[in-house]
């Protein structure tokens, strides 16, 4: 059965038809504009996609949604839920299409990869009157890209060392206070680390690496918008985390790519400190059979620094109604919707007037004391346009680095090289 | 033939010969192909034929795209990143493949028809296959992380620790190799099966009663018998494997460092995560050219062995 001429004729310009419409196509460019968004500024059905643990979570963000219409009788926003991971490549190919939702939940780390989809709202924030001032500076700054605000933060938090207080107490190590030092936490780790237990456990992480780097050597990142791993004070920090796992033994050896690593090996007992985020606690008191404590993170020569990060909700520039949109992010943001999500435990409120009932949900004495502290102590990690990458790449090379089979300087060069042309 | 084209055209009403028939048949059967070859044609060949026209461009998910020609497919050439992914992908496929092979075929021969509770066995070995390959690996991250079950298993029986599967570049590899196995092994285990029974117990009687010992026996008898079930499972089995994705996805997320990403990872990655389109398609049709050239060889090699004439 050999194609004759004819055949094979009719199979090219078939093909070559295939091809032709395919460069049509990749030509046509983005075209098509948003479709959710209708009406004027006061009227108009708005669709939100956000990031949804599940039913329990759903329901007490749809009341966050509904605030938007006890203020705004025209305006509705219905709520599209996806999980964590799957949410940013969905968020990714609606932006790209320009048929993303109005509003869209955007997290401070990833902000810069998506900031070009988004709309700045500097000009609707000075038109209806938005009180920055209301809200925790480090967050406010960490959702700005190039300067220009691109979300409205809903949560916030610095990173600060969760504690197990039963194992403090049971190794005869004091409760760590604000303003202990790297020495006092290593000792204090060192005594944890007995009898298949560990004082510590940790994994490379962009914001919790980061944030170790930066309490021990004060250096960041990023410099001027480029990455910075391989500036020397950079790779001294990074080395002494490291060294917690490679020469310390203080935290164990990690597996590659395991993100519940950390928090699995913390709730069951088996390490006696982590670090984390406020946004866990209340999730972590749930879980944890003991004595569940918080501090800052420990001291180095210059002090206790710390990175914050956190998410709030901005607008596609595909949206058709920003007005409305705003308006609906102003009072999914506003004080009565953020008390709520912080008396149930929640996020930790980027309102400061919301606070209060964050602590009251947290039912942990030193919380305030210490979260304020941790506060004033921090900066939002700023990160570039390749971050994604760069979090790619560092939870890579960073495994080999504690695990001893990468050494930490070259982890960081590897890492540099790679990302280096995009960031 | 000639008969029964005379049946199907009266006679006078059609001019002489077959190809008025043979013309109406093949416009019933376009027909009948029109839905499926549209499908084809929509959901195959056009995102194949999409892929590489935007596997020419810089493409990112948001902002300007620029042709490049074949700049994607030399930045990956020349990117130590990607060969080490190809390299990764295909120890997978020599180790995966022929262990994958042997067990099967091994537990296949074992379950003979006189094996008591052999239907049993067949669906306890078939169960991997279908329970949901995410709930697979954590079982499997349990056992092999620091402090799993393997490593607190050894550490109370002989007082050592067992290696860090996963957070270990010379161990992370096998151990994705050994969880594949043992989740994938239950499918050509029914293909074998299948396969062996289909075999005539009076050929392998004769073959004994001629004095052919065991051995004998599965190479001359059952062996030439099975070669065209064989021949589907390593092909299928082949191809399947260089496009391995959930394993090291969900087991080790590609690494430590990139000790077990794979291709597929690679294009995952580079698309979904990275927003970056046109190289994520050159690697996805660089996967393409390996695998149909593997594929093509391994139609030209089976003249060579299987055998159809039974």
């Amino acid at each position: 059965m050999r194609a004759t001429p004819a055949r094979a004729r009719r199979w090219l310009t078939a093909a070559g038809a295939v091809l032709a419409l395919t460069a049509v196509a990749a030509c046509g460019g983005n075209s098509g504009g948003g479709e959710s968004g209708s009406g004027s500024a006061d009227k108009a059905d708005l669709t939100w996609q956000f990031w949804i643990g599940g039913t329990e979570d759903q329901a007490a963000w749809q009341k966050v949604a509904d605030q938007a219409h006890t203020d705004h009788p025209g305006i509705t926003v219905k709520l599209q839920g996806t999980d964590w991971n799957n949410y940013w490549s969905k968020i990714g190919t609606l932006l790209a299409s320009g048929k993303a939702p109005c509003i869209i939940g955007m997290q401070s780390l990833r902000l810069t990869s998506y900031a070009n989809a988004m709309l700045p709202l500097d000009d609707l924030m000075q038109k209806y009157g938005l009180k920055t001032e209301e809200f925790d500076k480090p967050i406010m700054d960490g959702l700005k890209s190039d300067g220009k605000q691109i979300a409205i933060p809903y949560d916030s938090g610095p990173m600060v060392i969760f504690y197990n207080k039963d194992l403090f107490k049971a190794a005869g190590v004091p409760d760590p206070k604000p303003g202990w030092t790297m020495d006092e936490f290593k000792a204090a780790a060192k005594k944890l680390t007995s009898a298949g237990k560990t004082g510590l456990v940790t994994t490379p992480s962009d914001l919790g690496t980061a944030s170790w780097v930066r309490t021990m050597t004060g250096a960041e990142p990023l410099a001027e918008g480029k990455l910075n791993l391989t500036d020397s004070k950079f790779v001294d920090g990074f080395t002494n985390w490291a060294n917690f796992v490679r020469t310390d033994k203080i935290a164990p050896q990690v597996p590659s790519g395991n993100t519940d690593f950390e928090t699995t090996q913390f709730v069951s007992g088996k390490s006696a400190m982590q670090l984390n985020g406020p946004w866990s606690l209340i999730d972590t008191l749930g879980k944890v059979k003991f004595n569940l404590g918080i501090a800052p993170i420990p001291a180095g020569p210059d002090g206790s620094k710390t990175y914050t990060a956190g998410s709030g909700f901005g607008i596609s520039r595909s949206c058709k109604t920003p007005d409305a949109a705003f308006q609906a992010i102003m009072s999914m943001t506003s004080e009565k919707p953020q008390t709520t999500l912080a008396a149930a435990g929640r996020a930790y409120p980027a309102r400061t007037s919301a606070h209060p009932a964050w602590f009251t949900a947290a039912k942990i004495p030193e919380a305030k004391e210490v979260i304020d502290y941790a506060s004033e102590n921090s900066v939002p990690l700023v990160t570039s346009k390749n971050w994604v990458q760069v979090n790619d790449l560092l939870t890579r090379f960073g495994t080999q680095a504690l695990n001893g089979e990468l050494p930490p300087d070259q982890a960081l060069k590897t890492i540099q090289d790679q990302a280096g042309a995009g960031s | 033939m000639v008969t029964v084209n005379d049946t199907v055209a009266p006679a006078g009403t059609a001019r002489p010969g077959r190809r008025p028939a043979l013309r109406r048949d093949g416009r019933y059967a376009s027909v009948f192909l029109a839905p499926s070859l549209g499908g084809l044609a929509l959901f195959t060949l056009f995102p194949t034929a999409m892929a590489l026209a935007i596997s020419l461009f810089d493409w990112p998910v948001f902002g300007e795209r620029k042709f490049l020609g074949i700049e994607n497919y030399t930045q990956l050439l020349g990117d130590p990143v990607f060969r080490r992914v190809v390299l990764n992908t295909t120890l997978f496929v020599v180790l995966y493949v022929p262990l994958n092979v042997i067990v099967s075929l091994a537990l296949a021969t074992w379950l003979g028809p006189k094996i008591r509770g052999r239907q049993a066995f067949r669906v306890l070995f078939f169960i991997p296959v279908m329970t949901p390959m995410v709930a697979n690996v954590m079982v499997w991250r349990l056992l092999f992380q620091p402090g799993g079950l393997l490593d607190s298993g050894l550490q109370s029986w002989f007082g050592v620790d067992a290696p860090n599967f996963l957070g270990s570049s010379d161990w992370a590899m096998p151990a994705i190799v050994a969880m594949s196995i043992w989740q994938g092994f239950g499918y050509n285990f029914l293909v074998f099966s299948a396969a062996l029974d289909q075999v005539p117990q009076s050929q392998l009687e004769s073959a004994q009663i001629d004095g052919a010992g065991p051995f004998q026996r599965f190479r001359y008898v059952t062996w030439p018998m099975i070669t065209p079930s064989l021949f589907f499972a390593t092909t299928m089995t082949l191809i399947t494997s260089f496009q391995v994705f959930a394993q090291p996805f969900i087991l080790t997320q590609g690494g430590p460092g990139v000790s077990t990403q794979t291709i597929v990872m690679y294009v995952y990655n580079q698309g979904w995560q990275f927003l970056s389109m046109g190289l994520a398609s050159a690697a996805g049709w660089v996967l393409f050219v390996i695998i149909m050239g593997i594929t093509a060889i391994q139609f030209v090699g089976q003249r060579k062995w299987v055998n159809y004439d039974v």
